[in-house]
């Protein structure tokens, strides 16, 4: 599979479409349409045989031991029962899955692949020099952020995340200010500031009237990209002091806020504002101001929650 | 840094109360902000104002019941656990 950068906490959401592809003979990357590339071949079963015992934590052989236990047929008819009620309780989730969570949505911002990743994180720091930041369509629909830097993502928000909480775990302990219920309320915290963002915007997206195509998980995403800077910070907060943390955080800061206001003017604002041309009229205005406002509450919260890390 | 995601869910219930509790004929239209007072006819901005008053009176619409239910258990759980 080329998506090695994908944890195994994220796997999950790869497999069980995979087994139910149908095997296609060209390779992965000619069909745009197609997210992933398809891995339901022989090699799968293999990989997937390998992983199972190590998964367990019983690498050596575990035929014999399961051998014994298989041949008595009480144990046997249970196993069978068992693994049938498993299959009907599968197929249950799967069909109601699609109910309460957008799976086959949230799939499209998983999509990427090493390069993009290197491409975004570039961009995310150094916004300056890119030209264009229109996301390319194909037939109406975005195409995945594999084949386009510019489109949203949630891989990068989401690794950020996690690590920006590891990075604050590390750096209270280097001030021994550690325990393990401040993990949960740093990431409980960050959560909880990055649910009334969205909040925030989307009530003032409704009151402006907005016709964007901007959905909640594309903001979400938008959103997650300051975790980045915050990470950086930190970091160079821990190595160099202070100083170090105040410039890395300013020079983030910057970017992000150019980033945000680049990325929002596509999508907020009308077609005629985002190509130059001059604002005419109140309402173009208002969203003038409101992807300010956006963009400005980052550097704000990219500093206000990172400042108590860094002594 | 103790905002956690239990005190935003505390905010948005108590938000979301405070919302549905605001009378409609005793203050709501004192203030101009009634729900027969907003139409402004088929223009093509509706304006922040009549989107705000829109807001409330679906938020009141909508929330009545489950709000019931949502401040029962909390009462019920506030009194339990404090």
């Amino acid at each position: 599979m080329s998506n090695s950068l994908q944890p195994h906490g994220l796997q999950h959401i790869k497999p069980p479409s995979s087994k139910r592809r149908v095997p296609v003979s060209q390779p992965g990357m000619a069909d745009p349409h197609q997210l992933f590339d398809d891995t339901s071949s022989a090699q799968s079963q293999s990989y997937g045989a390998q992983r199972v015992p190590g998964g367990l934590g019983y690498p050596a052989a575990s035929a014999s031991p399961q051998g014994a236990f298989l041949a008595d047929p009480v144990s046997n008819m249970a196993m069978a029962y068992g693994s049938s009620l498993a299959a009907q309780g599968k197929e249950l989730v799967d069909k109601n899955i699609d109910r309460f969570i957008p799976v086959t949505k949230l799939k499209y911002y998983f999509a990427v692949d090493t390069m993009y990743v290197g491409k975004k994180l570039g961009l995310l720091i150094f916004p300056y020099l890119h030209q264009d930041w229109e996301v390319q369509y194909q037939q109406d629909t975005p195409v995945a952020p594999r084949f386009d830097v510019n489109a949203p993502d949630l891989y990068i928000p989401a690794m950020a995340f996690i690590t920006y909480v590891l990075v604050a775990g590390l750096a209270l302990g280097t001030q021994d200010r550690f325990s393990p219920d401040l993990l949960g309320l740093q990431a409980s915290s960050a959560l909880a500031w990055l649910t009334l963002e969205v909040l925030a915007i989307l009530l003032s997206l409704y009151l402006v009237t907005v016709n964007t195509d901007l959905s909640t998980i594309d903001l979400v995403a938008f959103l997650g990209y300051k975790y980045v800077g915050m990470i950086g910070g930190v970091l160079m907060g821990l190595l160099f002091g202070k100083i170090g943390y105040y410039l890395v955080l300013g020079w983030c800061c910057v970017s992000i806020f150019v980033f945000m206001i680049r990325t929002l003017r596509l999508k907020i604002l009308a077609e005629a504002a985002a190509e130059g041309i001059p604002v005419r009229g109140a309402r173009n205005q208002l969203r003038m101001y409101l992807t300010m406002a956006v963009a400005a509450a980052q550097p704000l919260l990219m500093y206000w929650l990172t400042f108590h890390l860094v002594r | 840094m103790a905002f956690t995601l239990y005190s935003l869910l505390q905010a948005a219930i108590l938000c979301v109360n405070a919302i549905a509790v605001l009378h409609e004929e005793r203050f709501l239209k004192n203030i101009g902000w009634g729900t027969d007072q907003g139409i402004g006819g088929f223009g093509e901005e509706p304006g922040i104002k009549s989107q705000l008053m829109n807001l409330i009176r679906s938020v009141r619409t909508v929330m009545r019941v489950p709000l019931i239910i949502v401040n029962s258990i909390a009462i019920v759980l506030l009194l339990l656990f404090g």
